[in-house]
């Protein structure tokens, strides 16, 4: 890393900043801290190997220099449940492993300091240049808890720095022992825990293999030796015989380790901890009392996701209309500055509605993200994965899928990264394959511009709209689609491995904007990047697809259009229309259409909808672009006149509408199921490490969409 | 600490309510994430509540509250 321009020229040390690890507990508060040491100046990038996301920020110290901060995810132990956690044990087990980092910043949740400690104490063996950092001290003053720090700092021989990632209180401290780590006043002797005395033969054997470990470093990579991604299969074989030869066994030690650390650190934290040891009803108790109730638990969880669709649909129409209007006013713009021509059209019909297409999005996108990081940040999803846990499993699942698959609902790329924390494979899977059923805001667009085909707007029963209650049946069919394809996995899937939830339920908090903000700025920034990218390269390509075709065929073919309209004498608005119609035909674009016109039509498909649904494959929201292109209107993103020329659209042998109550609810129902995103299939390979399970994914939603388009459509005519 | 004691006292067959201090677990595997979340033999806990639909327990150690399974909760002998 280069970071020259940042550095001190006099030090020569100074081209490479120090690299800190922030480590702690899941729920600890380790977020608020980094985001106050950090703020927008992250990276979010993901630890090699896996999607497991790696957050990192440069922190520049009151005397200039510059520290390199590596946010680590939550874990309890180095023993790991889940991807996340073994992240953690990857990164520090070995000295030559990527994100090894120079010093570690430890946070501990003052309040739970009992149980924060056993991580600390095996980071501790690691000999690197620790600070303890207690957090929460506004909680702690709050509920008069007395600490004596410097008692504290003298038994564990670190620095100990009591701060309030919330209130920001103690951050100058902080900087202080960062600046310290740096001039080494902060390393410090210290015991390691004893090994007994077969961990202590087999971590001198193991050191022999691999002479960079320290003794407690050897002791882990035989604990993990099956997993851990650096060793080669000599050296995985020589640990295995080491621990058969030496009869490790590492549950055993696991729990022997456990124990003792505790017995270490137990009598410490209560030699320098006094808490008001009354047991008082606390604000957490009593509204856990009614949101994980029998009765009340699951029907608030409904109310609140009926609250944050109505939130999406409600609150983001506004944003939406003004970058459609300022879309369409770039595009007027461009029309008016440049000559008619090739670039002219790539610009606005190519590039601008790409990007309008997805810009449009941002809003919806937005505020969905920032409802559910809401509902992370106050601890309310852990509780939803408690209540949902019974009925998770019935269906193959984990009670933290449901996380998932709320989060599916925005955009299944972050919602199918979410499911890391599922320790079980098999569970972890299955929320992988299904979640890409649950409608997603891509979508939304497609439903928006198709409904008003299926159903008529009224309102029935009083109160209710007719096409807003197709809307929902839409979504849950969705979620029916996701629950049975579970149950099949469930089925068909075999594992030995052992299913658990153990989960923590955090004291509810009222959340830190700052972190809900920065998370919603960093998703949304990853959406136009990254999915912007794919609809960009589609856009183009489409727009040059249905701009050119065979020599000669598109000339001929407006030719003929022009006759026939001087025929039939028509007015100038119709004779467009044809002549444009035409041309598409003869295109590229129009003969791939029609090469897969076979195919579609008995789903009740012409080749226009065949063109659609090519482009979609790559992102759905592509579909409203491309039937603005095909039906050449000039302003893309407008729904209302796609959806006015689409009405009026006819099968030119037939004479009939094309867009028919049956076709209409063909092609929901194949947007509804089908797998079309290949930013979520490319996700899907990186999570599961192999093509066989996106093929899967791909294959049975598919097929599932096209026989559900299939029967609807034959029933229907 | 690992033990086989005969599963009279399991956790799993107490009531929303119960209050008791950890004896041992009957199965090291799940020992093993029990302690790393602080469940230790000794621990005091509370059992607070049932999951909605069942399936879960909501258990409570001093300010700290999990949620595990009633397969996990089997595993946690009660003195």
């Amino acid at each position: 890393m280069h970071h020259h321009e940042l550095g001190d020229i006099s030090s020569p040390s100074s081209t490479r900043p120090l690299t800190v690890a922030l480590l702690g507990n899941p729920n600890c508060g380790k977020s608020s801290i980094f985001n106050r040491l950090t703020g927008l100046r992250q990276k979010v990038g993901n630890f090699p190997g896996v999607t497991v996301e790696k957050k990192s920020g440069n922190l520049r110290l009151d005397d200039g220099q510059v520290v390199h901060l590596i946010d680590f995810p939550g874990a309890y132990s180095f023993y790991p449940n889940s991807q996340d956690e073994r992240i953690v044990v990857q990164s520090l087990a070995n000295p030559k492993a990527e994100h090894y980092p120079d010093a570690i910043l430890y946070v501990a949740d003052v309040t739970k300091l009992d149980k924060h400690l056993l991580l600390f104490s095996q980071l501790r063996d690691l000999n690197l240049p620790l600070v303890l950092l207690l957090n929460m001290s506004d909680v702690a003053e709050r509920d008069g808890i007395v600490l004596d720090t410097k008692l504290l700092a003298a038994r564990f021989k670190v620095p100990v720095v009591l701060l309030s990632g919330r209130t920001g209180s103690g951050f100058k401290a902080l900087k202080l022992a960062i600046a310290q780590i740096k001039t080494g006043v902060a390393a410090s002797e210290h015991k390691n825990r004893r090994l007994n005395a077969i961990e202590k033969k087999v971590s001198q054997r193991v050191q022999a293999i691999l002479p960079d470990l320290n003794p407690y470093q050897a002791v882990l990579i035989a604990h993990h030796v099956d997993w851990l991604p650096y060793l080669d299969s000599t050296q995985k074989a020589a640990i295995r015989q080491i621990n058969s030869e030496e009869g490790f066994k590492s549950l055993n030690c696991q729990v022997e380790e456990t124990m003792h650390r505790y017995d270490i650190f137990t009598p410490l934290v209560q030699q320098v901890l006094q808490t008001k040891a009354e047991e008082k009803s606390t604000l957490t108790t009593r509204l856990d009392s009614v949101l994980t109730h029998r009765i009340a638990g699951p029907l608030i969880f409904f109310a609140i996701m009926l609250l944050v669709f109505q939130a999406i649909f409600a609150w983001a129409s506004y944003p939406m209309d003004w970058i459609e209007w300022g879309f369409a006013q770039a595009e007027a713009g461009i029309n008016a500055v440049l000559p008619a021509g090739w670039l002219t059209s790539l610009l606005t019909e190519g590039i601008l509605a790409g990007l309008g297409g997805i810009v449009v999005f941002v809003p919806q996108i937005a505020i969905l993200f920032f409802l559910i990081s809401l509902l992370e940040e106050v601890g309310y999803m852990a509780r939803a994965a408690f209540i949902f846990d019974r009925v998770m499993q019935a269906f193959g699942l984990n009670g933290r899928s449901i996380v998932a698959l709320i989060s599916g609902g925005a955009c299944a790329i972050p919602a199918i990264m979410s499911t890391r924390t599922i320790g079980n494979w098999k569970e972890r899977l299955i929320t992988i394959l299904v979640t890409p059923f649950i409608s997603c805001s891509a979508r939304i667009p497609v439903y928006t511009v198709l409904i008003g085909f299926v159903v008529a707007e009224r309102t029935v029963w009083g109160i209710f709209n007719l096409q807003g209650l197709a809307f929902m049946g839409l979504y849950l069919l969705g979620i029916a689609a996701a629950l049975l394809a579970a149950l099949v996995f469930k089925w068909i899937l075999k594992t030995s491995e052992h299913s658990f939830l153990l989960l923590e339920l955090p004291e509810y908090r009222s959340p830190v904007l700052r972190n809900v903000g920065i998370t919603v700025w960093e998703k949304v920034k990853a959406f136009v990047v990254e999915a912007g990218k794919v609809i960009l390269v589609i856009s183009v390509i489409l727009w040059a697809l249905a701009s050119y075709g065979p020599p000669g065929e598109m000339e001929a073919a407006t030719q003929a259009a022009r006759d026939r309209a001087q025929q039939e004498q028509m007015d100038e608005t119709t004779a467009e229309n044809l002549i444009a119609a035409k041309k598409i035909e003869a295109s590229y674009a129009g003969h791939l259409g029609k090469a897969i016109e076979p195919a579609i039509a008995p789903l009740g498909f012409d080749w226009k909808i065949g063109i659609a649904l090519i482009t979609s494959f790559a992102a759905r929201e592509v579909f409203v672009g491309t039937m603005a292109t095909i039906y050449s209107i000039g302003s893309d993103d407008d729904e209302y006149s796609v959806r006015n020329r689409m009405a009026k659209e006819r099968n030119p042998d037939t004479g009939q509408l094309v867009y028919t109550q049956a076709t209409s609810f063909s092609l929901l129902l194949f947007y509804v199921f089908a797998m079309m995103c290949m930013s979520t299939l490319a996700v899907v390979k990186r999570e599961t490490n192999s093509w066989k399970w996106p093929i899967i994914q791909f294959l049975f939603m598919t097929g599932l969409a096209y026989l559900a388009s299939f029967v609807a459509y034959q029933v229907m005519t | 600490m690992v033990a086989n004691i005969p599963t009279t006292k399991r956790l799993s067959d107490l009531k929303p309510g119960f209050s008791g201090e950890v004896a041992a677990f009957s199965n090291e595997f799940v020992a093993g994430k029990l302690m790393t979340m602080g469940i230790l033999p000794g621990t005091r806990l509370v059992l607070v509540r049932e999951a909605p639909f069942g399936g879960g327990w909501y258990v409570k150690i001093g300010n700290y509250s999990i949620a595990l399974r009633k397969q996990e909760a089997a595993c946690i002998i009660m003195n």
